[in-house]
């Protein structure tokens, strides 16, 4: 078992070799995480979910742009899929949310969409991934068919997010308390307030920036997460709004 | 004798004054009312070279918007290089849908991982794969450029136009700048990490696509097109570093607007480029296109003797989703921040109201006599 001074070394190294996207990093500290005995879960949270914390910072700041948020990404997942499977399923304590996830038809623009399923599988959603060019009802047969908490929409042209408001319709209709989250380059909270949507990116160059901040909120509401809380929780505030989590 | 339209657009994108502000677009600028008047479907008018040319003309006739701009989609240079391109049938149906690439060139979709890996070990080989794929690749030109995909269908609408309205306005066409059309025809998430990781990779395709693009719109230009917009967002400040955009994006769009020459040209951003507007006005175009991110009043100060055109917000609200009265006003304000000519900063949004458009024109009638 790691002392706690090298229990935070080893963080630390986790949470830099995101920051510095250096995949061989973040590999070797997650190794020593395992066969030192630092509890996998904190070491997502507190090691790999941290250095994504700094990198949307700095893409906040004008520091880091996509390619280098996309390599950050690369070494997290590096990090993620080795730690995910010693996560201890304790069912007091992990997430028990579900979200369906896609870019709209008629769009093949996933990046963006493809980091907020990160951040989801960061915090221990299921991800329900539809991929790209997804059609309308898919959206909405998905949704019904896993009972998902969040159904997630993106879209990076302006041409193809008009397909938005009539999945948010028909989401509805089935469900009218349904949380729906939209994303994606022309999104701003102005459409999607007016499309009845209840999150979005506060405007529209930001919107990979909102997704980036999700990660300080999860890691935030991690250790609060009970399943029984969970979908109060969840259902009942703005998902990406930090001042109301 | 007055100027019409076409003089004064032209006479706008070579920085002299014309006798108005015109209002014009080298983007698609369709709308659905005109389609419908039309009595054509939405899917027609992208394979259809009479289509075509009739709806790219029905903003002019209908509205005076004082341009003609084919094509409509961002799917035909790709095509011609390889990639397939989904027409949808549901734009039949009230939806309206452009056709869209569905497997490019270079595409994930293409690498199966050998059976037996992890999901992450999956992941990476076909990252890995891709990466290789891309560095090793070579574009195969068609053998009759005029003649693959819907090139023709593009140049055909383009002489149409010519006839039939290029008396009267401006024929536009445009293609998408060297780095966002290699974007269309390769993976785009390693792409960008390419960009960053193996710069001399991705150097060298932005050199194919540039002579590429460059025959592409030699042939438009010989159809008919009185002026080209090239369309570089995927390079824009909200993705790309300006650093990158000195290196990597700049030299190639540099070099493909001095093998355009004979017209003039557009260079057109969208998203953040207040950081990058003056490396814009190096690329040799002889006008920037931004949209409403950029900060235009600014980038008015900083470039005094370039044509800048904008940049209203051609979606969402007010132009499709308000009141005539908010339209008038976003329209003013575009000419009052020092807009050469009045132009969107994207497509138009085709569902946009009648009544918007004509007080879009009536805004210009108001506010945009010199």
């Amino acid at each position: 078992m790691a002392t706690p001074e090298r229990q935070a070394e080893i963080l630390e190294q986790l949470k830099n070799s995101v920051i510095e996207y250096d995949e061989d990093g973040v590999t070797r500290a997650a190794g020593d995480a395992l066969a030192e005995g630092v509890d996998a879960y904190q070491a997502v949270m507190d090691g790999l979910a941290a250095g994504m914390d700094v990198v949307g910072t700095y893409f906040a700041q004008g520091e880091y742009f996509v390619p280098e948020v996309l390599m950050c990404a690369d070494a997290l997942y590096a990090g993620l899929h080795l730690l995910k499977p010693h996560i201890k399923m304790d069912p007091a304590t992990m997430v028990k949310g579900s979200v369906v996830i896609g870019t709209v038809e008629g769009d093949i623009h996933d990046i963006g969409k493809n980091l907020v399923k990160m951040m989801f599988e960061v915090a221990g959603f299921t991800v329900h991934d539809l991929g790209r060019d997804v059609p309308l009802d898919s959206f909405v047969d998905k949704y019904l068919e896993t009972d998902a908490d969040i159904v997630c929409m993106s879209a990076m042209m302006t041409t193809t997010m008009i397909g938005m408001p009539v999945v948010i319709e028909k989401v509805r209709a089935k469900n009218p308390r349904a949380k729906i989250m939209i994303g994606g380059a022309p999104i701003n909270e102005d459409i999607a307030s007016k499309w009845g949507a209840d999150g979005t990116g506060k405007d529209a160059p930001n919107a990979l920036q909102e997704a980036l901040n999700m990660i300080g909120v999860l890691r935030e509401l991690g250790d609060q997460f009970t399943a029984q809380r969970t979908q109060k929780e969840w259902g009942a505030d703005g998902l990406l709004d930090p001042a109301r989590s | 004798m007055p100027d019409n339209s076409r003089d004064t657009v032209l006479k706008v994108l070579r920085g002299q004054k014309g006798d108005h502000i015109p209002n014009f677009s080298g983007m698609g600028s369709i709308t659905l009312h005109g389609i419908e008047q039309l009595g054509y479907r939405f899917n027609e008018i992208h394979v259809d070279p009479r289509k075509m040319a009739d709806a790219a003309a029905s903003t002019y006739r209908l509205f005076g918007v004082e341009s003609a701009v084919v094509p409509f989609d961002m799917g035909v240079v790709a095509e011609s290089l390889g990639a397939t391109v989904k027409y949808y049938e549901k734009a039949d149906q009230g939806q309206i849908i452009y056709p869209t690439m569905t497997r490019k060139v270079v595409d994930r979709a293409n690498v199966a991982a050998p059976a037996g890996l992890s999901q992450a070990e999956a992941n990476t080989f076909v990252l890995k794969d891709l990466e290789r794929q891309i560095s090793e690749h070579v574009f195969q030109r068609p053998a009759d450029l005029a003649a693959v995909g819907r090139i023709p269908v593009v140049l055909e609408a383009l002489r149409i136009l010519k006839r039939e309205v290029g008396g009267q306005i401006a024929i536009g066409s445009w293609t998408l700048g060297p780095f966002t059309e290699l974007g269309q025809v390769m993976d785009l998430e390693v792409l960008l990490k390419l960009a960053a990781k193996k710069p001399d990779v991705v150097t060298r395709h932005l050199q194919f696509m540039v002579d590429y693009l460059a025959d592409v719109i030699g042939l438009y230009i010989a159809a008919g097109a009185d002026f080209i917009t090239v369309r570089e967002m995927g390079a824009t400040s909200s993705i790309l570093s300006p650093r990158m955009f000195r290196a990597l994006v700049l030299p190639n769009l540099q070099a493909l607007f001095r093998r355009i020459g004979q017209v003039p040209t557009i260079l057109h951003i969208c998203g953040d480029t207040n950081p990058i507007i003056e490396m814009m006005a190096q690329s040799g175009a002889s006008a920037l296109s931004v949209d409403q991110v950029n900060r235009l009043s600014e980038s008015r100060a900083k470039l005094p003797g370039v044509v800048l055109l904008g940049n209203y917000m051609a979606y969402g609200e007010p132009f499709c989703e308000g009141q005539p009265e908010a339209v008038e006003a976003m329209i003013r304000k575009s000419i009052e921040q020092g807009a050469d000519g009045v132009w969107p900063g994207c497509d138009i949004w085709p569902v946009v109201p009648p009544e918007n458009m004509r007080a879009m024109m009536a805004a210009m009638e108001k506010y945009g006599a010199r």
